[in-house]
Parts: structure tokens; sequence; C-alpha cells
């Protein structure tokens, strides 16, 4: 191998961009005959080595690096499109491009029959191509494009199975609340060019950049701009109130579930607010602290009582992404982005796992001929016997999750927890509920992902009988290698020397938010040992409910129902939202049918009936003078024809009585 | 009647004539023009009976009143 | 003769051929037409490749048009009022150009549209070419009495077309929009006989119908009704200028269309056949469009400054409102028609922004609307020419029946609503910057008007997204049963033919805005030094 073989960062930024939208236009191109995604996978793999061989090494922790060539001018102003390289923007391309590489070789297998392949190919490469695009974005309305673009991907994958009412339904829910999202972003876009003339990332956040301090806008402008952008990131990271697409998107392959619901497309939200941080004045950041920390306590509790599978994982990753929300509202949108690498690789490693117990109890129902939904855990149980690697890789994960020590997800909770009571400390106030609600959230977290892994995969198994007719298969080698690889990332040998602090951590010490000057020295020793003990309690607990039958509550339980029906927001929006939206659009057409439409037969009907009256009035008035007039000219001649009565003597009689008036008056004159 | 009418006028007409022949001894013109007049009356008569008998044939009478075919 | 001339008065070339072949030949009559729009698409690819950017130039003056041909047409004496002085008088500049192109491929779309018309096919084509002699024609006129002789000649095949091959309603929609459009022209008249006196030729002193002197101050005799500078007439308590401007407003508001002068649209789009519902959608509703920008605001620019709030708030109602009732439509032509109305709503905010971003951004839009409603129309047609059946509720799950149906419609309504990578994006969200960025630069829009605005993106997606999701995805099921399933074939090649231009162009324009805001850059700017002084004044 050519030692001297080296892409400069830019080209190979824009390799990694590329070389997926290549696939992707092969895969349109070729249609139904590209079916074993050889070509998107092998410009995944590529697009990953350049990542991490010439890209990520070359701006980790040494110059950034930005370039922007015009795209188009309007009017005055010139819009550009390029590159805009630094420490968080290749991190996120490294993870992105680490994700989706484990995730194409285990869709060959997972999707291995599914006749509509070739499109999820396509999709797939069209969401790569979108993602690797957004990271390295240039200019704020470059990223809005590709931002949307990830959206319509998502769209696509989800509604991938179109034929499925739940699955169509689900991914117009999902577009529709990105849209209010993009919005918002749109919004953004114009109150920031508004406010400082230029949408460039360099020229707004560089180091001489026009974001400092004070908005020349006014406050209450710069809280709206704030304001904008947050409510991008609360659609696209399913924040609470709009995390409802979530849940619901769990219809589209688990697959792709893992890879965009899980790691990199939820994820957009945390990377937008990370890159424009200093726009955001305290308003706006006080106010992401809360809705995160809300968001994760409600997704936590009703992560607690779903039966789905992928539910419970869905929930769990609204409810981290309420984590790494509410870390950026406190400031430290470096751990929040630790955070998200992490969760990436845990997360999806759950995902993967889920899919190959969904995929594998799917082929047992089909051989056995039982009747049962392969997604549900109740099902389920015992399965570590059926699965042991699965198991194995998933309660790596599980751990990791629920933030065991010597896991990432330790260290980056921790850098997250540790710094929100720092933070309280000095926000003083009320501000203290936020990090114990995520303290308490954190031990939710341990409980839920517990019950999960307990009741899927120890104990016995829920149709015990019929699999010794039929048993259950290990998952194949093509699915375990990638979640094999994720495992690794899972680990906190990865990301830190140490794998108990997380002050070591690369990523925290590459990315450099204004972190507060560690103040109290007791809660970084202290709040570990608590979470972890609560951790294995919540375990504990969890064992003893499932596994040892004392479950305490009753079926009907009320606190349980409204968990399970997700709050009953569903519900709710459909009947406050959707509803009143279609009635007043109904009502809308209404007015126009017959008010403003009928304004303008009110005028035809005005119109004509000026027509009718003008044409009484010529008939009968204008034309009844004409009549009268020839009525009147004709009784005057009737009158007068009585001189013509045919008698002789009449006539003479006439003659000569005016030939006598004719004598007399010419002698008078 | 008419032709009666008409008569009464021609006769006042000549009787005239004839009075006033009395400034004119000389020349005597009025009893000469009365003699033609005389004529002239006698001539009319028999035209107006020749009318009156050809009127009477296609109308069936001499009421002037009832021969009315010129009225309006 | 200028290429400008021989793009307009071709059709009436293929007019004499129509009429004097004999009615068997269905096949030269269709030909003739094809042949005559694919030359003058290829005629306003050649002006457009040819025209040149960059040129220093002014609005009012005719260093700023190209492709100009100037000849003295009527010049009649009047006696005691003068010589009347008419010209043939026709230029394109940035804003008219693309507009014309777009005409000549939306026809030629039209025509691909009307390929398997049986009733009456000579009148037929011979009323599509004179309506596309007229729609040239208004595009490149730059004398007064010239414009509204192509508009006026405009409505009269429309009439006909929609009166006599359209649906069930024809007659009714034929004559409401014949007769609102006219109400709106005839006034129009009015004020175009108003500035004719008005204004003074300062060649030879007479009064003139030549838009471009009507646009410099100058020109107006002092004194006159329509006079800029110590104008102390009024009619109604409202001054004359203002008055002048409001008429022509509305004349052009009918066209756009504007709420709440917009019920004409719906019907005369849903009852039209698709031919020509494609063509009103796709070009007619831009004429109001241009008309604003060439008339209200390059003659009344002092106006317009004065009343662009009311204008925006027009605008701004009509995003919302059409995209509310669109969303309440089960017709899916009735649905495509109100979208219609929302997208040009845009195309009025950005006007009255008085933003250089906010018009450059509503001539895009109403480019990209131009082709992209032309498409939607035309895949309506092909719905309907299967099934004869437009109800939305009566498809379900056509997606299995129909997958390469189900890809453009996607693509179009995707598109549509504004999904960047597509022209319409562009479109909007210059439009919605443009708005917002007006009150700092102070031309009197509120910053709330671009935030209500920018609902239409989201009321858009809705009712896209909707539709497909009732009428293409899930389980197939269709009110017609069997009979409906055979008769839904997919995409024949003539109907792929049409729509994969429009459909490419929007996506080329998506990616490559830099092709249309380079020819428009220019004569924008310039519209903008026009209005201007009377922006802060």
């Amino acid at each position: 191998m050519n030692v001297n073989f080296h892409i400069s960062p830019e080209l190979g930024s824009l390799l990694v961009v590329l070389l997926p939208f290549a696939g992707f236009l092969y895969q349109l191109i070729a249609g139904k005959q590209a079916r074993s995604g050889l070509i998107p996978s092998l410009a995944m793999l590529v697009s990953g080595l350049i990542s991490v061989a010439f890209v990520f090494p070359a701006i980790w922790n040494k110059t950034p690096f930005s370039v922007e060539l015009e795209w188009f001018t309007i009017g005055q102003y010139s819009l550009g499109f390029g590159l805009h390289l630094n420490n968080l923007s290749v991190l996120m391309q490294l993870v992105v491009c680490l994700i989706a590489l484990p995730v194409h070789f285990y869709s060959k297998h997972y999707m291995k029959n599914d006749p509509g392949i070739h499109r999820y190919w396509t999709f797939l490469s069209l969401f790569c191509t979108a993602m690797l695009g957004l990271t390295i974005a240039s200019n704020l309305f470059m990223m809005y494009v590709f931002w949307e673009l990830i959206g319509f991907a998502s769209y696509l994958l989800i509604g991938f199975w179109f034929d499925r009412p739940a699955a169509v339904q689900a991914n117009k829910k999902a577009f529709i609340i990105n849209r209010i999202g993009d919005l918002g972003f749109l919004l953004g876009i114009a109150a920031v060019f508004t406010t400082y003339g230029s949408l460039n990332l360099l020229d707004l956040f560089g180091p001489d950049g026009l974001v400092r301090g004070t908005s020349p806008l006014s406050e209450g402008w710069a809280t709206f701009t704030g304001c904008c952008f947050l409510l991008a990131a609360m659609a696209k990271s399913a924040q609470f109130p709009l995390h409802v697409w979530l849940p619901d998107a769990m219809e589209g392959p688990t697959s792709v579930s893992s890879l965009i619901h899980a790691a990199t497309m939820v994820a957009a939200g945390v990377f937008l607010l990370s890159s424009i941080f200093p726009i955001f004045n305290q308003t706006v950041l006080l106010l992401t602290a809360i809705i995160g920390c809300f968001t994760a306590l409600i997704a936590a509790l009703f992560a607690l009582t779903q039966h789905d599978i992928k539910k419970i994982l869905a929930f769990s990753t609204v409810s981290q992404l309420g984590y790494m929300i509410a870390s950026i509202g406190m400031g430290a949108w470096d751990a929040a982005m630790f955070h998200l690498t992490t969760h990436a690789f845990f997360k999806c490693l759950l995902f993967l796992g889920a899919g190959a117990i969904i995929h594998e109890l799917a082929h047992f129902k089909s051989n056995s001929g039982l009747n049962f939904d392969p997604q549900n855990i109740q099902f389920m149980g015992g399965l570590r016997r059926f699965m042991p690697k699965t198991f194995l890789l998933m309660t790596v994960a599980a751990l990791a999750l629920a933030g065991f020590p010597l896991t990432s997800g330790f260290l980056s909770k921790d850098a997250i927890l540790v710094h929100s009571f720092q933070w309280a400390q000095q926000a003083g106030g009320g501000t203290l509920l936020i990090p114990l609600t995520l303290s308490v959230v954190g031990v939710l977290t341990a409980f839920y992902i517990g019950r999960m892994i307990i009741k899927v995969f120890m104990g016995r198994f829920h149709f015990q009988k019929e699999t010794e007719q039929t048993p259950i298969q290990e998952a194949t080698s093509g699915m375990l290698l990638p979640m094999g690889f994720l495992a690794l990332g899972s680990l906190a040998i990865g990301f830190s020397l140490h794998p108990l602090s997380y002050h070591q951590a690369y990523i925290l010490t590459g990315l450099s938010a204004a972190t507060i000057a560690t103040e109290s020295s007791l809660i970084p020793i202290v709040l570990p040992i608590i979470l972890t003990l609560s951790a294995a309690a919540g375990w504990w607990l969890g064992w003893y409910w499932y596994i040892r039958q004392r479950y305490p509550f009753s079926e009907s339980n009320k606190w349980i129902a409204w968990s399970a029906n997700q709050g009953y927001l569903n519900q709710a929006y459909e009947r406050a939202i959707t509803n009143s939206t279609l009635r007043l659009s109904t009502f809308t057409y209404w007015i126009d049918r017959n008010l403003v439409d009928g304004l303008v037969h009110l005028s035809v009907w005005f119109t004509r009936q000026l027509a009718f009256t003008s044409a009484w009035i010529d008939r009968y008035l204008v034309d009844g003078l004409v009549n009268t007039t020839a009525a009147l000219a004709y009784q005057i001649g009737h009158l007068l024809r009585g001189v013509q009565n045919g008698r002789l003597q009449n006539y003479l009689g006439f003659a000569f009585t005016i030939l006598l008036i004719g004598i007399v008056y010419l002698i008078f004159k | 009647m008419i032709l009666v009418g008409i008569e009464f006028i021609i006769n006042a007409a000549i009787l005239n004539l004839v009075a006033f022949s009395r400034y004119d001894r000389a020349e005597y013109g009025g009893q000469i023009f009365a003699l033609f007049a005389i004529v002239l009356a006698a001539a009319a008569v028999a035209v107006g009976l020749a009318i009156i008998l050809s009127v009477y044939r296609k109308h069936q009478t001499i009421n002037p009143d009832k021969i009315t075919d010129l009225r309006d | 003769m200028g290429v400008l001339s021989l793009l307009i008065f071709l059709p009436l070339l293929a007019i004499v051929v129509i009429l004097l072949t004999p009615g068997r030949g269905a096949h030269t009559l269709k030909y003739t037409a094809l042949t005559t729009t694919l030359i003058q698409f290829l005629i306003a690819g050649y002006l457009l490749l040819n025209y040149q950017t960059g040129t220093p130039s002014n609005f009012a003056d005719i260093s700023g048009y190209q492709y100009v041909e100037q000849l003295s047409w009527i010049r009649l004496d009047l006696g005691t009022l003068g010589l009347l002085e008419i010209d043939y008088f026709i230029g394109v500049d940035g804003i008219s150009l693309p507009l014309l192109a777009l005409s000549a491929l939306v026809i030629l779309m039209a025509i691909g549209a009307s390929w398997n018309v049986t009733k009456s096919r000579k009148g037929y084509f011979a009323l599509l070419m004179l309506l596309n002699l007229a729609v040239m024609g208004i595009f490149s006129a730059l004398d007064f009495f010239l414009f509204y002789i192509f508009y006026e000649v405009m409505l009269f095949p429309l009439y006909f077309l929609i009166g006599i091959w359209g649906g069930a309603r024809r007659e009714y929609a034929a004559i409401k929009f014949f007769i609102y459009t006219l109400l709106g022209s005839v006034f129009m008249l009015l004020i175009i006989v108003g500035l004719y006196f008005s204004v003074q030729n300062p060649y030879t002193g007479g009064h003139t119908f030549n838009m471009l002197y009507m646009m410099n101050p100058e020109n107006y005799v002092p004194g006159s009704f329509f006079d800029w500078v110590g104008n102390s007439y009024q009619v109604f308590g409202i001054p004359a200028r203002m008055i002048g401007f409001i008429v022509l407003f509305i004349a052009f508001a009918i066209k756009i269309p504007v709420v709440p002068l917009h019920t004409w649209l719906p019907d005369a789009h849903v009852e039209a056949p698709t031919p020509v519902s494609i063509i009103l959608a796709g070009i007619l509703l831009k004429i109001g469009g241009y008309g604003i920008i060439r008339i209200c605001i390059g003659i009344f620019p002092d106006s317009m400054a004065a009343a662009n709030w009311w204008l925006g708030l027009i605008g701004v109602v009509s995003i919302v409102y059409g995209a509310l009732n669109a969303l309440a439509q089960s017709d899916l032509k009735r649905m495509i028609a109100y979208s219609s109305v929302s997208h040009m709503g845009f195309v009025l905010l950005g006007i009255a922004s008085l933003t250089a971003e906010g018009l450059s951004g509503a001539l895009f839009q109403m480019v990209s609307h131009g082709f992209l409603s032309a498409a939607l129309f035309f895949l309506v047609g092909v719905l309907y020419d299967r099934v004869h059946d437009r109800y939305i509720y009566n498809f379900r799950g056509l997606a299995n029946l129909m997958p390469q149906y189900t890809a453009y419609i996607a693509i179009a309504f995707f598109a549509s609503l504004g999904l960047p990578g597509f022209s319409a994006f562009i479109g909007e969200a210059f439009v919605i910057i443009g708005a917002f960025n007006a009150e700092t630069l102070q031309t009197g829009i509120p910053r709330w008007m671009a935030i209500f605005g920018s609902l239409g993106i989201l009321l858009s997606a809705v009712y896209f997204l909707w539709t497909l999701q009732r009428m293409f995805f899930g389980t197939t099921r269709l009110k017609g049963g069997d009979r409906w399933g055979s008769a839904l074939s997919d995409l024949s090649p003539r109907e792929k033919l049409v729509l994969t231009p429009a459909l490419g162009l929007a996506l080329l324009l998506g990616v490559f805005p830099s092709l249309l805001f380079n020819m428009m850059n220019g004569t924008v700017l310039n519209l903008l030094d026009l209005i201007s002084p009377f922006i802060f004044g």
C-alpha cells in the first residue's frame, strides 16, 4: 500500500457525501435489478474509510477548514454552497459513517426477501447522502436543504411498506410534524439573515463571528430567533410535545429505525443546536433545558409500560434525546454531543438486536403456525437460551444505556448529570429541579431497559412447548457482526483512557464548551455511585417483579394505562389539532362556497334583477310610450275618419262650408 | 230630391239672369244667357236622370244616405 | 421581422392551416399544433440563451429591454383630441422572458395533453392556437393598448374552450370566468384611457399608450388626471393615482387570483378539460402577477409603496385561506385548484415585500408554479381519463396498481409543497425571507405577515400528504372495483414524455436556481431602483 496516498480533508468530505449519492443514483437507474445493495454498501464503506482515515484525523483538534462557492445570487445577496469542517462537524460525520456502515450490512440480511428491497437501498442511500451533507454544510440555508431532505428520506423509509395503513399514517404524521420544525428553521434563517445579513456558518460563528454578545435586534426578536431554531430541533429530535411521530415511526423496518430514528436523524436537532449555540440567549437556553428535561421524564414514564419492544426503544430514544437537549440548554453542548455519540452506538445496537429477535420470532411464527405479534415482549422470555450471542450484545448495550460503569454510556451520562448539578448550583432558584429530574430519569431508564432485557431474555419462553418442533434460531452472523462492532462502541475503552472519569474523554477534550468550573468536588464522586446503585436496584426490582412473578400492580391500574397509552397524547392531538384543523378547513370551504362565492352569486342575482327591471321598464314604460303615441295617432285618425261616411251630400256640405269659411276669411283678411 | 234641388238652383240662377237683364236694354244679354241656361238645365236633368237610373240599378235605392260606398 | 414577433404570430399561421384542413385530417391538426408549439419552444430557448445579463439599465427605459421591436401602428387624427398614437411596441426583460419561455413549455404540455381530443378538433386546436398567440403577446407587449388587445383576445378562446369541451357544469364555469375577468379588464380600459390623456410622448408631444413613457414622471402633462406631483383630483375621496392603482390592481388581482376575488378559479379549473386547466394554471395566473409588477409597480410606484401593506395582507390571507380550503376538498382537481390560490398568495406576499429577495422569490415561484401546477393538473387528467372520476375517497392504494404514476405524483406533490431540491422551495423560502427582512428595510411589511405566511408551507404539506396517503397508499380499494382496476393502467409513454420535462425542470431549477436568477436579478434591481424613492419618502 502506497503510504503517500493522501486525500485532503475537503476532497474527502466531498467524497464522503457524493459516494452515497452515487449509490442512490445507481439504485434509481438500475431499478428492480439492484436488489443486492452491493453498490450502496460499498459506497458507504469507502465513505467510512475516507472519513476515518482522511477527514477525521486531519481536522480533529487541528485547524478547521471552511470554503464556500457561489451557488446563486438573489438581488444583491450571494448565497453559497460549500464545506465547513470543524471538530463538531467531522465528529458528526464520523458518527454517521460508523453507524450507517453496520446498518447497511445488517440490512442485507434483515431485508433479504423483501420484494421492494431495491427501493430500500435507494432510499437508504438518499438518507445517507442527505445526513452527511447536513454535517458538512457551510451555511444555514444549505443545512436547511439537507435537513428537509433527511425528513423526506425518513418519510420514504417509514412508509416503506406502503400497503400497510399504519405505516402510511405514520410517515404522513412524521413528515407533517417535522414540517412544523422546518417552519421554525426557515423563520430562524429569515431572522438570522435580517439580523446579521449572512447565513454562512463561518461568518456567523467563527472566531471573528458576527454572533457575539447581544443581538442587534431587540431582546424579543433574539428570543424569537432562538425559539425558531429550538422548534426545529424539537420536531426533528422528537421533544415534547412534538415527539409523537417517533413511536409511530417504528412502523418502518427495524434497520431503518436503528439508523434514522435512534442514531442519526433524530440527533440532527442536537447537532443543529450545538452548531449555532452562540445564537441563543439565556431565556431560550432555560426553555431548552426545561423542555429537554420534561421530555426525558415523560418519555421514560411512557417507556415503563410499553409492550412493543420497538416502542420501548423509541421512547428510550426520546428520553435520551431529552437528556441531550437539556444538556445543551444548560450550556454543555459538548457533553450533549458526547452523549449523542455514545447513544448512537448502544441505541443502534439495541435496535439491531430487537430486529434480530423480531426477525427470528417472525420465522418461528410462520413455521409454527401460531398467531401472535412478534414485537410484543409479553410473548417472549427465556430467549437467552435460543439466542445467546444476541443476548450478550444486547445486555452490553442495555448496561450502557442504564449507565453502568465501564460502559461508554456511563461516561456520557455522568458528564451531563454532573454538569447539570453544577449548573443548577450556579443558576440557583428552582433550577435544581432539572438535575434532580434527570437523575430520577436515569433510574427510570435503568428500570425500563432492565425490564426489557429481563422480560425478553430471562425466565421462560411463552411458547416453550412449540419450540420443540420449531426451534428459534440464533441471528445469522450477517446480523451479529455489525452488532458486535457497535458493541465495541458501547464500551468505555473506545472513548476514554480512564473508564470511570469522563474528564479525559477524547470527545469532551476536543469540543470545548464554556463549561462551568467545577465547584463542588463531591458531586462527581457521589452522583455516579448513587446512580449506579439505583440502577442495580432497578434491575433487581425488575427481576423480582417479572421473573419471580411478584408484580404488584393490577392489570387495570390507571397509571399503568396512562403510561401505556402514551399519556393519551395522540388522542388529545387528534381531537385538539387534527379534528379542529379539519373542521376549520371545512368551515373555510363553507365560507368560500356560500359567502365569498355567495357574494359573486349575489351580485349576479342583483345584476339579473336589475336586468329584469330594466327589461320591464323598457317593455312597459319606454315601449309603452311608443305604443301610446301610436294609439293616440290611431284614435285621432279614428275620430277624423267619421268624416268619410260615403254620403255625397255630406261631402258637398263640408266642401261648401269650408269654402264659405275661406271666403269669409278672405273678406276679413 | 237632389236633382230637384239642382233644378231649383239652376232655375233660381235663370230667374236672376232674367231679372237683371232689365239693366241690359241694348244687348238683352241676360235673357239670351237665360235661354242657354234653360237648355243646359234640361241637359243636366237628362244626365242626372240617367245617373239616377244607373245608381238605382246598382244600389236599389236613390236615398243618398244609403249610398256609402265611398266611406272609410 | 424580429424573433419576438415570430414567436407571437407563428400560431396565426397554424390557425390558417388548421382552418383550411379538411375535417377528417385529425392527424394534421394535431401535428400542426405540435409543430408550431415546438418551434415556439425552440425560439423561446433561443431567446433565453441569447439574453444579455448584467448590462446596466433602467426599468423605465427602453435600454432595459431586449429583442425590442417598435413600429408605428395606428396614427389616427382625432381632430381636437390630437393624433391617436398606438405603436406595435414589444420587448422582453428579465421578468417577462422567463414567463414567455414558461408559456411556450406549458402550451407544449397542453398540446401533449390534447392528443386524444375527439370533439370538434378543428375548432379546438384553432382556439388553442389563438390562446397561444394572445399569451405570447401579453408578455411581450410594451404598449398599453397592444397589451389590452392581447389581454382581451386571450379571454375569447378560453370561454369557448371551457364552455364546449369542459365538464358537467362547463357553461356556468365558462361564463363565470369570462364575466369576472372582463369586469376587471373593462375598468382597466378606463384607466388606460386616463393614462393616455395624462402622458405625453417626449419626442412627438402627443399623447401615447407607450408603457415605458408612462413609467417616467417627467412625461406627464402637468395638471392631468394621473399626474405625479400636485395632483388634486379625487374620486370618492381617494387620490386619482391611488384609484388608478387600485383599479388596475383589482383587474390583475382577479387573475392571480387573490382572495376574495378567486371564486372563479375552482369552477373554471375543475370544469375545464385537462389541457385548458394546464394552461389556466400554468400561464394565466402568472399574467396577474406579471401585470402587477410591470404595470402597477412600474406605472404607479408611489401608490404601490403606500399600499403594499394591504397587498401583503391579502397575500397572507390568500396563502392560509387557500390552503385551508384545499384541505377541505374531496375532489382532487378542486384541491389542486385551491392549492394554486395558496401558492400564488406567496407571489403576492413576495411582491408586496418590495425587497430584492421577496420579489425574486415571487418571480421564481411564478415560474416554478407554472410547470409544477401544469404537471399536477396533467396527472389529475391522467386519472380522470382512465375512470372519469376524481373523487378522492373513491380511490385507495393506487400505488399497487400504478406504481410509476404514484412515483410521478409523489414527486410532483413533494415538489409543490416546497421540498428542497425542487424549485418551489427556493421561491417560497425567499418570499418568506424577503417578507421577514422587509421590516428591517422598512418597506412597510410587518414581520408577522412572514410568520403567518409560512403557515402555508405547513398546510401544503398537510393536504398534499393526506391526499397521498388517502389515495395512493394502503390496501387497494376502488369504488369501481375490478372494472376500474383494469382501466387504471400505468402511465403511457406519451404521458411520461409530457411529465418528465416539467418535473425535471423543477429539479434543475431547484438545484441550479442561478439559471433563472441571473436573468432576473438585473431587472429586479432596476425595479427596486424605480420604487425606492417612494418607499422612504
